[in-house]
């Protein structure tokens, strides 16, 4: 089988009207009767290829896994740091009445707090914020636990722990001392299922 | 007679020469979609894997992280492949 140079020539051509109509190799022309209809000047995105497209994804995917060793590295770490507390005194929680609660700040004045006194007369203290979406909670004194109004969430007014509905984790636990009968928060702990 | 029989069975053997590129250069062209479709499905188990991770670090069940990341790191080393060697074969 041997071509003469013309008949070589005739099958260049073919082949380059082939790569002209190509949107791999030429956006404009390949795309020249949508742009008729649809006209917009975007340059940069018309010339994107496959070629580049495709790269764009790898270089997706290495930030996806860095995001996601970043993200666990960095919560990993923040869950062995030990914070030191200072003792506070919960103002009005001496004269709390027994089946009662109380809202209070601890450690700091945007961490909001609820303070149980139960009908036994002990007391538990835990953050206020739903862990779901961290809408306050409020103590239902007939029923016994704590109860999230924005997506039905309740939580065990002894424990903390998640009873039923979407939070996914208990509520933080306020540790709280009796001093010559005043109450103290010592400590706020941030807990998972199962710790 | 001899020469039309001649030129004629010349223009088969270009018309089989031009098939025969067009065929080849349509190959390539589905290795570079599946390529493309593979590294776009790989992207969203990534994310989902991402969001997983979020979710089991605010729920602080750090058990689940490593696992995540490993799966995150693997389907990063299969785009990585995919980038390096999965590519269409120049003739």
């Amino acid at each position: 089988m041997s071509f003469s140079s013309s008949d070589n020539q005739t099958v260049a051509n073919i082949l380059s009207e082939e790569r002209e109509s190509s949107d791999e190799s030429n956006v404009r022309v390949a795309s020249a009767s949508y742009q008729a209809e649809f006209p917009y000047e975007r340059d940069g995105e018309a010339q994107v290829t496959r070629r580049e497209f495709c790269n764009f994804l790898f270089l997706t995917s290495s930030a996806l896994f860095v995001g996601a060793g970043g993200f666990a590295a960095k919560a990993a770490y923040d869950s062995q740091q030990k914070t030191e507390f200072a003792a506070a005194r919960i103002d009005g929680a001496k004269g709390l009445a027994p089946g009662s609660s109380l809202n209070f700040s601890y450690p700091a004045e945007e961490d909001t707090a609820i303070l149980i006194r139960s009908s036994d007369g002990s007391y538990s203290a835990f953050g206020q914020k739903c862990t779901h979406l961290s809408c306050p909670v409020h103590y239902a004194k007939a029923h016994g636990r704590l109860e999230c109004p924005c997506h039905e969430g309740g939580f065990d007014a002894k424990t903390g722990e998640v009873l039923y509905g979407p939070p996914p984790r208990p509520l933080d636990k306020i540790t709280i001392e009796v001093r010559n009968g005043e109450i103290f928060a010592t400590g706020r702990e941030v807990r998972g299922n199962g710790s | 007679m001899v020469r039309s029989l001649q030129q004629e069975g010349r223009s088969v053997e270009m018309e089989v020469s031009v098939r025969s590129e067009k065929q080849q250069s349509r190959g390539r062209t589905a290795i570079w979609q599946s390529r493309l479709a593979l590294l776009v499905m790989i992207n969203l188990a990534q994310l989902w894997i991402l969001s997983a991770a979020v979710d089991a670090a605010l729920a602080h069940e750090y058990k689940q992280l490593a696992p995540l990341v490993v799966a995150s790191g693997i389907c990063w080393l299969i785009a990585l492949s995919i980038i390096l060697w999965w590519k269409p074969v120049v003739r």
